[in-house]
């Protein structure tokens, strides 16, 4: 593809060989050589996301994840922190909707050693007793804690506003009534049943070679066998149950109010994606957008608003964010449905997506100048099927977009009548403001699990 | 600036290279350049750091400094408002910018071919800003916005303010970077003028490019486009009248929410204290690391918070060494405290063990280098060390003076730091949503 944005030059990206390896178990090992500094990352994804967690045990992926480092092979928790902190280091496990992600950061002469530490975490935890209580009590608190912070509330209630009882909608973490249900043998049944070669890839960027990782990888994950022989698949969503949500998150001593506008999108890897992403940069995804200059410049009504897509796989959502003192609440969302709706019938100007074109692009080799940002890169487009030239060719599929692609993208994917509004503020100052926009459901903010 | 080691300590091969690819300059007008030029990926970044931030205020203009920074976007002579990010982002390029106590730093970030361009807007703004009624009023509502987001609406926000006016009595630091909401209401525009004029003048500057470029195309047009940026007068000192502390302060805030916090900081040396840097590996002992002393001790073992953390922030005067304990539902703030002083004095009296500072320093080592792995990083981590510790040599040679550091330092500094006399705390009371305050009957 040639670019088509007039007096941008793109200088090929300089690309290390990434190379791919197959072990006898089925687990693919990707090896990037970067050598710019003494620096190794690692990262092992598994398709065992918070999406698969069984009904009744919502969060268990979550938190098994984060229960590995807390004891394995024989080595307590406290002996397996002080082997790879005392380096400089740092292990740990996480689950998001789709993988369950155990990540390593090591200077690169420690490689060898800490590789072995994160083959016991992720192979062969114990997952004490203690350690599971200790972690329950801390969730719980954790949870309980994040009932406090209105952005984290407006995100959950965007959530359940519009991905509704969709796994991908349900808190990655669990509620506070999963978690109480979490025993041990959950924890080991999840990690004998959800992990295994065959779901699994293994990422390894930075300052090393394939000559010298094979063997380091073939030694800690060679034998590792069971687990599912095939990713699993999250179900079909059928989209909003409502077609106009309007949910109130009750916070009565806020004096500003958080708000998202959501919608269907669409699935990662959709062959839109460049018309639907150059569409939303002159929408809501950059720092000259139509959302800032209207809210922000224009009207001074917030600090920030933006659009972004969530896509995932199968299935994806659209949102707008913002935020404003209470009084202002209906210009703010005036604004932003009328800023879609005309994006939606017009389109982007032929200047503004020139502009975003040679911002996406431009900036583009700065989305993968960390190994942390390379290994991410590899693993999107395994996990989601994307072209393999992905990264090379970003931004030549950015420039190639035109005004009517994206034109068309705005017309077919921006929401029309189907959309949900959350607001997180004080619902006795809010209800008469915000009754106009569609039957309202208030939530108190323990209500969202 | 910590004192300079007698002998030149050498680097590992990794940081020599980046410090001998360093080109320094200075204009006439004072305006010091450092140029880093690397050809890693084809983009560029852009730093200007001007030493001023909330320190150089007073009150009844405080969070001045943060509102000029948001004015610095609303439009200069040849680029017009509105047209810096525009032109910005027409040339594959975003800017952002913050302001702390002590220093007020903006960066591009860039496709590589856009270098001569970015000077041009950057020098168009430190020549010739335009701060206009009607922006002024604009951006003055939007920093309302923010204040309400980031200190009225959001708990730590507001522990974070009451926590720096219980340590400070006299010095700016007192007040937040932010400023008072009264204070950003109040402001004139004759106020941001005289700013302007005072600090933004070549002479506080210092700029560092980053990236993809020619060194000797970039001082061209370095020279060209802000060499004739007249000097600006001499920027007044700052008074640290700060008093010495007499005894412990404490301080509550009730307000609605779900667990109480606990937040203590005991008042430290100035950056250029060589004892800064022994409390840097105190502080990554503490609390880097699920095996770190506090969070071993408080969060796993005794289970007396949710979570702690240790903020040192170098700072050009007296600093503060602060710890914050986020406690569960019903948790006892007195019984965390208690918890946490027991943890630190037995620091104070049988010193950390060699292996404890050792892995301080290997963790402080891998942040060093993994601040560098990025145009952005690099510029930002040679800035923070030009400006803090007087010489960015400084900075990348922190690892070997880490490397001096050792237990017996790191116990003296906790025995003479962080004792009751020098502390203030600061207790976040949770109270009912909604429910109304208490007080006195009438």
């Amino acid at each position: 593809m040639s670019a088509r944005v007039e007096g941008l030059e793109l200088r090929p990206l300089k690309l290390p060989p990434h190379e791919r390896h197959v072990l006898s178990n089925g687990l693919t090992l990707h090896v990037v050589p970067r050598a710019q500094l003494p620096l190794v990352s690692v990262k092992l994804m598994m398709n065992a996301g918070s999406a698969f967690d069984p009904t009744g045990k919502q969060g268990v992926a979550d938190f098994a994840s984060r229960l590995l480092r807390r004891g394995a092979a024989g080595k307590s928790a406290d002996a397996i922190s002080e082997a790879v902190e005392f380096v400089g280091a740092s292990v740990g496990g996480y689950a998001n909707e789709e993988n369950v992600i155990v990540a390593l950061s090591t200077p690169a002469k420690h490689l060898a050693a800490m590789l072995g530490v994160f083959a016991d975490v992720a192979l062969a935890p114990e997952f004490p007793e203690a350690e599971v209580e200790l972690l329950r009590r801390r969730t719980l608190a954790q949870l309980q804690n994040e009932l406090d912070d209105p952005g984290d509330l407006a995100e959950k209630g965007y959530s359940r506003a519009v991905w509704g009882m969709h796994p991908f909608g349900l808190p990655t973490s669990g509620t506070m009534v999963s978690v109480q249900g979490l025993g041990r043998a959950d924890l080991v049944h999840f990690h004998k049943t959800r992990l295994g070669p065959q779901v699994a890839q293994l990422f390894v960027v930075g300052d090393v070679t394939s000559r010298q990782v094979l063997p380091l990888v073939e030694r800690a994950f060679g034998k590792w066998t069971g687990g599912p022989a095939q990713r699993p698949q999250p179900p079909a969503w059928p989209g909003l149950s409502k077609p106009r949500p309007v949910l109130v998150i009750d916070k009565p001593e806020q004096t500003q109010v958080q708000l998202r506008i959501g919608a269907v999108g669409v699935r990662r890897g959709h062959p839109d994606h460049f018309p639907i992403s150059m569409m939303n940069a002159v929408l809501g995804g950059s720092f000259t957008s139509r959302l800032i200059t209207e809210i922000r410049v224009k009207r001074g009504l917030s600090y920030g608003a933006g659009s972004s897509w969530d896509m995932m796989s199968g299935a994806g959502t659209f949102s707008v964010s913002s935020f404003t003192k209470t009084e202002s609440i209906n210009t703010l969302v005036d604004v932003a449905l009328a800023e879609v709706k005309k994006m939606r019938e017009r389109g982007p100007t032929a200047q503004e997506l020139s502009t975003v074109q040679r911002y996406v692009a431009g900036l583009y080799p700065s989305r993968v100048e960390t190994n942390e940002a390379v290994s991410s890169a590899i693993a999107d487009i395994e996990h989601y099927g994307l072209p393999a030239d992905w990264v090379s060719e970003y931004r030549a599929r950015v420039v190639a977009v035109t005004r009517e692609q994206a034109a068309q993208a705005a017309r077919t994917y921006l929401p029309d009548r189907e959309r949900a509004l959350v607001f997180v503020g004080n619902a006795k100052q809010l209800l008469k403001r915000v009754q106009r926009y569609g039957d309202v459901e208030v939530l108190t903010p323990d209500a969202l699990g | 600036m910590p004192r300079p080691s007698a002998r030149k300590p050498t680097l590992p091969s990794h940081l020599q290279a980046l410090a001998d690819s360093v080109i320094e300059h200075t204009l006439k007008n004072g305006l010091k350049i450092r140029l880093l030029p690397s050809d890693g990926v084809p983009t560029c970044s852009f730093y200007t750091f001007f030493k001023v931030g909330a320190r150089n205020e007073r009150p009844g203009i405080t969070g001045i400094s943060h509102l000029f920074e948001h004015m610095m976007f609303n439009g200069a002579k040849k680029y017009g408002p509105g047209q810096f990010d525009k032109v910005l982002e027409a040339n594959g390029g975003t800017s952002n910018a913050y302001t702390s106590n002590d220093v007020t730093v903006y960066y591009e970030d860039f496709m590589a071919e856009a270098l001569e361009r970015v000077i041009d807007l950057e020098s168009d703004r430190m020549r010739s800003l335009q701060v206009t009624p009607k922006m002024l009023e604009s951006e003055r509502q939007v920093v309302k916005e923010e204040r309400l987001l980031r200190v009225d609406n959001e708990i730590s926000g507001l522990l974070d303010e009451e926590l720096s006016s219980l340590v400070w009595k006299a010095h700016p630091y007192r007040w937040p970077v932010i400023g008072w909401m009264r204070d950003i209401e109040n402001i004139r525009r004759e106020d941001c003028l005289e700013y302007f004029r005072t600090y933004y003048a070549p002479n506080n500057a210092t700029i560092y490019v980053s990236g993809d470029f020619d060194p000797k195309r970039a001082l061209a047009w370095l020279t060209k486009y802000y060499g004739a940026i007249p000097k600006g007068p001499p920027v007044p000192s700052v008074v640290d009248a700060e008093p010495e502390q007499k005894g412990e302060r404490r301080s509550e805030v009730h307000h609605p929410a779900q667990a109480p916090t606990v937040m203590v900081a005991w008042r430290g040396p100035a950056c250029a204290n060589p004892d800064t840097l022994t409390l840097d590996v105190l502080q990554y002992a503490l609390s880097v690391g699920q095996s770190s002393r506090l969070t071993r001790a408080l969060v796993f073992e005794q289970e007396a918070c949710v979570s702690v953390g240790v903020d040192w922030a170098w700072r050009f005067d007296q600093g503060a060494f602060m710890v914050a304990m986020e406690l569960k539902p019903g948790g006892s703030p007195k019984a965390a405290e208690d918890a946490l002083y027991a943890e630190l004095l037995r620091v104070a009296k049988d010193g950390l063990t060699q292996a404890e500072v050792e892995k301080a320093k290997n963790n402080l080592e891998a942040h060093l280098l993994r601040e560098l792995a990025t145009n952005n990083g690099r510029a930002h981590a040679l800035g923070t060390y030009e400006t803090m510790l007087g010489d960015w040599r400084a900075g990348l040679a922190l690892v070997s003076r880490y490397a001096a550091v050792t237990p017996a330092m790191v116990q003296d500094v906790a025995k003479r730091y962080l004792t009751p006399l020098r502390r203030s705390v600061v207790t976040l009371v949770p109270t009912q949503e909604g429910a109304a305050p208490q007080g006195v009957a009438a």
